[in-house]
């Protein structure tokens, strides 16, 4: 059994971001030994020019995506451009939840002062964010996480890549 | 006729509060509150003739404004708190956030060049054959008459009743509730499991009922009900 061979059939035949666990179940092999590969594959599938494929890395999660070179080529192919591009109140809460997360409905509330019951359940149905668990205060709010579709979505390869946040402190502000 | 054009649109109070702040190119850490509060009033008033509905929010903001507005003109303590601040404070933690969702959609637009496929349909098939049944050409009648053949061929008889019996109610929900309330007036203090012990035969109907006349009470006020543990006795006390 050639492992990188059935790695990269694994990763073709199921599309979406495939998890470490469910790859290292397959093949019974450790996760540090299956990353390792799979780095190993990210690498070469990068520096070979011949090939039109790379393999992403988001957070436990692997893909096989087309390389951004050929972005041109594929969307010449294509009939009409599909806007997969999130709305602005989408985009501001999904910023509090990754930076904030896990976060109820009711902080992202308060900090966006407007409701956001709609664009929460958007989210949800997007499997951007997810419920993870719920707060042992009264009415026990859910609580919110974003999810490896997330990272998929931005191009992270874990939640630490997240842009750092501008904290401009009174002293900056006052000397610009 | 009616018509309607899109001027900004605002993601929030806290939105236009900052479009106009920086608009005016004022300083955030000194508001002059009354002239942000008439041009922020304005604007709601702009929205108005436009017929866009004014949310609520972008109500309570105005009147936010004009409650710190009205606040700054009290002579204030010495070392009391700008009434400003928790304005500011929370418009800063907007502006946080407003400002990475841009750069966030960057990454969106980036992560955009690259091309996925969705998964394959990866259903296993199985050594037995299995026979898609259409259902969208079969209309009711075909159905029944399957249906009545099926029941011809396998010799079922089916035996209709022309007369049907109609059960009285034994128990009543207001009734049980009476029971329980009776009962509470007198010790104050009621037992689930003591209440149907009391009773010579116990059946599933009166313990239904009963459960039903405990969720009936526990709406209303002056009682509290609580169980120690799953599948324990169901306490109701007189508060």
């Amino acid at each position: 059994m050639n492992i990188k061979s059935v790695l990269e059939s694994l990763l073709f035949a199921w599309g979406e971001p495939l998890n470490i666990n469910e790859i290292s179940r397959i093949l019974d092999m450790s996760t540090g030994n299956v990353n390792h590969i799979l780095e190993e594959m990210m690498i070469s599938f990068n520096q070979d020019t011949d090939r039109g494929l790379v393999i992403q890395k988001f957070g436990n999660s692997y893909q096989i995506t087309t390389k951004k070179e050929n972005y041109d080529f594929i969307q010449s192919l294509l009939q009409t451009t599909v806007n997969k591009s999130l709305s602005t109140a989408a985009m501001e809460t999904l910023s509090i939840i990754a930076y904030k997360q896990p976060v109820t409905k009711v902080e992202i509330e308060l900090i966006r002062g407007v409701k956001c019951s709609n664009v929460i359940k958007g989210l949800l149905d997007k499997n951007l964010i997810k419920e993870v668990g719920r707060l042992d205060k009264p009415g026990r709010p859910a609580i919110y996480s974003t999810t490896d579709e997330f990272l998929r979505h931005f191009g992270l390869n874990s939640i630490n890549e997240l842009p750092a946040l501008k904290i401009e402190t009174e002293e900056e502000k006052k000397a610009t | 006729m009616e018509y309607s054009v899109n001027i900004n649109v605002f993601q929030g109070p806290f939105d236009l509060l900052y479009h106009l702040i920086e608009k005016k190119e004022i300083d955030i850490y000194d508001i002059p509150i009354a002239e942000i509060t008439d041009q922020y009033i304005e604007y709601l008033e702009q929205m108005m003739q436009f017929n866009m509905n004014v949310a609520s929010e972008f109500i309570l903001m105005a009147s936010t404004l004009i409650e710190i507005k009205s606040q700054m003109l009290l002579p204030q303590k010495e070392k009391s708190e700008d009434p400003r601040q928790e304005l500011v404070n929370k418009l800063l933690e907007y502006k946080l956030f407003k400002d990475v969702s841009e750069t966030l959609k960057k990454y969106e637009d980036e992560s955009s060049y690259y091309f996925s496929k969705p998964k394959e349909e990866l259903a296993l098939t199985s050594d037995v054959k299995v026979e898609q049944l259409s259902l969208n050409e079969i209309n009711i009648y075909e159905l029944y008459n399957v249906f009545l053949s099926l029941i011809k061929n396998q010799n079922i008889k089916i035996v209709t009743e022309d007369t049907f019996k109609v059960y009285r109610e034994n128990y009543s929900v207001k009734d049980c509730v009476d029971e329980l309330l009776k009962k509470l007036k007198l010790s104050g203090r009621v037992s689930l499991f003591s209440t149907f012990r009391e009773k010579q035969q116990i059946t599933k109907e009166y313990v239904i009922t009963t459960f039903l006349a405990v969720l009936e009470i526990s709406n209303k006020q002056g009682m509290k009900i609580y169980q120690d543990n799953t599948y324990s006795d169901i306490i109701i006390i007189a508060a």
